[in-house]
Parts: C-alpha cells; structure tokens; sequence
C-alpha cells in the first residue's frame, strides 16, 4: 500500500515487464506523460503501444537482463529517448522529444528467479538543452556567430588528415577587412562590430554547409574548404571579395562600405600541415594588402 | 605485506573458484551465443592474490602486445563485490558496431552524433553484456545476487597511458581473476579482469566450502 503509493509519486517513470514483455506495472508518471492509463496498457505486449522499441537492442538487453540477471543502460547520448513523448515546458524549442535516461534490470521472486523486467525513464531534457548550448557556445564566436579559432584549428586537422587519407583537394582563404582601424577611430567600436557581424553574414551566405567559415582574431576570418582546389577556391574568394565590395552598412546614418583582402592556398607538394597551410595563407593575404588590398591573391598554380 | 596476500586464498580455495568459473563461463557462452548472436570463446580462468600496488603492472604485462586498448569499466555489488575490467584490442569497437549492425539503430536525424560517440555506446552495451554473464554465472553458483554500476568506457587509448592513470587504494588486497576472450565472428578480443576486494574474502571463503559440500 505504502509502496504503491511511493511507486506512484516519483518523477520518473517505471514499467514493469513480465518475461513475455507484457505490462505489469505501469506508473502515474508513465501515465501522464504517455496519455495511456494503466489499465489500458496492462497485460499488452510493450510493442503493441510502442512499436519503435522493437529493435534488436532493445530485445538484446530484455533477453541479458532475463537470462543473466544483467542491468542495461539506455543513454541520452546514444539513443535520445526510449519513449517518444513530446517534452514540454521551456525546452519545447531544442528538442522535438523529451530526451530521456533509461535503464532496465531484474526483478527476481523468492527462490532468486528473474521474473520480471523494471525499466526507469528519467527525464533529462533540461540537462541535454544546457549541454548542446554549451556545446554551441565552445564551437562558435560570440560576437559573428560564425566557429571560433578553436574548432576552426580543430576541424584543419581533421580535414587535413582526410585529405593525407583519401587525397581529396583541399584549401583554405584567409581574409582581413581593410582598414579596419579607421571603421573604429572614425565611427567607433559598436559600429566595428555591427560591420564584422555584416561581413560574417556577407561570407557566410554563399558557402556550402561542409565548409568552415571561422573568425580567427579581430578583424580577420578563415574559410576551410575541403573537396576543393585552388582554382574553385579562388573563385569562391573573389565571390566573397564582390559580395563585401557591394554591402552598404548604414549605421546611425552613416553609410559605410568596407572592402575585404583574401589569401587562397592549397594543400600541395611541400605543404604538409594544417599550420603550414595557414602559414602560406596569411603570407598570400598579406601580399593581397600590400598590392593596394580589396584583391585576391592565390597560390602560384603548378 | 607479502605474507598478508597468500593469505587470501588457500590453494584448494584458488582451485575450487577456478572450477566454479570455469563452469559459469561455459554456462555463460551459450546464453551470450543467443543475446548477442556470436559465439563468445573464454578461456580457462586464471586466478591470482596480489597487492593492489602490483595490479597495473600486473594488466599491463597481460596487455603489452595491444597498442591502443578499449577498456569497460563496471562495479559489482552483492556479498561478492569489486570491479570488472573489461579490456578490448584495438579496433574491436568498430568490429563490434559492424556485428550489431548497430549503425542501423541510432535515431535518424542525429548524423551530428560523432562515430566516436556510438563506438563508445556499443562497447558499453557489449561490455556490459559479458561482464553481466560472467559475474552473475559467478554469483549464481554461490548463491548471491549481484547489482552493478553504470559501466564506464574509455575508447582507444594508448594502454600505458589508461593504466597508469588508474586509481586503487593501496593498502588493499586484491584476488584477480583473469580469463581473455575471443569472439568467433569479426576480430574482437580481450581481456577481463575481475577484481574483488579484501571485504568480500571472507563470505568468499565460505561460499566456496559450501560450494563443495553439495558434492561431498
């Protein structure tokens, strides 16, 4: 009586499976968040409301705990939900399903014999939401929305490790926004970043989802794109160069444009490091602003 | 402190648990066989008393030909207690995603989930699976119910490196009870350790005499 009452008041929910995984026990929480009462559901087989939990998995881990008394894990990471409610309250936004932490073991009778299946859904929805905003937040800049130098640097590794693997092309512009300074003295730094955001965005519109546009200090910003030679990447650049040239900024009515220099380099013969890549960018981009800027200077082809 | 750690078991003890695994494991394969689908060879336990001081020398030396091991961390708890080590060889992960087809499984419209990620899950699950089967064939025998912890992971690092790292309190004693293992399909092996505390020694001592006597 006691139990039961217990059994019902807890914020989790917890089913009980007998061996042919049909409901013998279904709780108050499982109830309210599922819309079905126990009486309904009791003595059906857990497939017949949930049809998506027969996977293999799922049966693999009902037949461990049966057979060898064993306990599973059902992680948020991996599998997101065992049960598909739809989360409610404030965190409706970031996740179509309330995400969940399951786990199952066994419940024995008086001579040690498995004789039914617990299962626990705990509700971890919240802690999710935090952890994938966390998560944003050490991957993009703050200020442009766009990757930080951290998972820029990151990703460089990566994708020059595919391109050693697979010997897929792969390339890299560097650009810096033109006298930036004297956007700062003139109108100042407000107006700086109101511009760097309207550049980020100016860049950003025209690239493809695989490719990595990073802010890599101040004024200046990295784009990695892989599966891409120098001649695409030098095309990529100079549309990156027009669509800057072209913005008009108007901010508390001053009408401000701003021009962009670009370096364009390639992993070739020679190059053999992410850093090295870099290195030979920024050497291009400065090449860029010392033949008058607002220009694209790209690796010597061959 | 040597003479405190011959003083765990008895010969006829040592002996006696290794019969008793040595049963367990043979129960425990076939039920792996229909879980999960593949037949898990182990082979005959080995048991040994040891200073916990001399445990990571001790699993380095089992697991030295591996460059990178995975390794599957669990705790047990009923009157036998202590932790499981379950350590894989290098790429049994990926061979074991391959075997559960386990890439089928995971959600759609979660492609953002890193391999790494589900490479980790699935030798949580196996992991726990098999150090499920052997310790409650174990207990079984000796008449206990076991409950375990969440299994912990660590993925594909360089073996001096995770052993080393690892914490033991080191005035205590430890019985290691050592069988490597063999999976007959895709190329999955490793090691476990199971590795029991001075506390449970004395219910030990007694559960193995009565073990016995069911068949004197």
């Amino acid at each position: 009586m006691i139990l039961s009452q217990v059994f019902d008041s807890l914020n989790i929910g917890i089913i009980i499976l007998d061996r042919d995984l049909k409901v013998e026990k279904w709780n108050r929480w499982m109830e309210a968040q599922s819309g079905i009462e126990e009486k309904q559901i009791a003595g059906t087989s857990i497939f017949e409301a949930f049809p998506d939990l027969n996977t293999p998995k799922f049966n693999r881990s009902c037949k461990s705990v049966l057979s060898f008394g064993n306990f599973c894990f059902f992680s948020q990471k991996l599998h997101k939900y065992l049960f598909p409610f739809k989360s409610k309250g404030y965190f409706e936004t970031n996740f179509d399903f309330m995400q969940q932490s399951c786990a199952m073991g066994p419940l024995r009778d008086e001579n040690n014999e498995v004789k039914f299946i617990f299962i626990y859904v705990h509700d971890v929805t919240e802690v999710a939401s935090y952890e994938k905003k966390l998560k944003e937040m050490t991957m993009k800049d703050g200020l442009t929305g766009v990757y930080n130098r951290r998972y820029l640097e990151t990703r460089m590794k990566e994708e020059y490790e595919r391109h050693v693997r697979y010997d897929s092309p792969l390339s890299l512009v560097m650009l810096d926004i033109d006298h930036f300074k004297n956007v700062n003295d003139t109108y100042g730094h407000q107006c700086g970043d109101y511009i760097l955001k309207a550049v980020a965005a100016g860049v950003g519109q025209s690239i493809r989802n695989v490719d990595c546009l990073a802010r890599y200090g101040g004024e200046e910003f990295c784009c990695l794109l892989p599966e891409t030679g120098i001649e695409a990447a030098t095309m990529v650049a100079e549309r990156f160069r027009k669509v800057i040239m072209d913005q008009e900024h108007t901010y508390d009515g001053n009408v401000i444009k701003v021009t962009i220099s670009l370096g364009v380099a390639e992993v070739v013969e020679g190059i053999n490091s992410a850093k090295i890549l870099q290195k030979e960018a920024d050497a291009l981009l400065y090449q860029a602003k010392r033949q008058g800027r607002n220009k694209v200077v790209a690796m010597n082809q061959g | 402190m040597g003479s405190s750690t011959n003083e765990l078991l008895t010969a006829e003890e040592i002996e006696i648990m290794q019969e008793i695994m040595n049963i367990a494991f043979g129960k425990s394969a076939a039920d792996l066989a229909e879980v999960i689908d593949t037949h898990v060879v182990l082979s005959i336990p080995y048991i040994k008393c040891m200073e916990v001081t001399e445990l990571p020398e001790y699993i380095k030396n089992d697991v030295k030909d591996y460059k990178n091991i995975s390794i599957v961390e669990q705790g047990f708890w009923g009157k036998f207690r202590g932790d499981a080590l379950l350590v894989f060889s290098s790429g049994s992960g990926k061979e074991l995603i391959t075997l559960l087809q386990q890439d089928q499984e995971v959600r759609a419209g979660h492609e953002s989930e890193s391999f790494d990620v589900l490479e980790s899950e699935t030798l949580m699950e196996v992991g726990n699976i098999l150090i499920g089967a052997c310790i409650g064939k174990v207990a079984e025998l000796l008449k206990d119910v076991v409950t375990y912890t969440p299994p912990k992971v660590i993925v594909e690092k360089y073996y001096g490196d995770v052993i080393s790292d690892a914490q033991y309190d080191p005035d205590k004693a430890a019985i290691v009870l050592r069988t490597d293992f063999r999976f007959d399909k895709g190329n999955v092996s490793g090691f476990l350790f199971l590795i029991t505390s001075q506390e449970s020694v004395s219910w030990l001592k007694q559960a193995l005499t009565d073990f016995l006597e069911q068949y004197e």
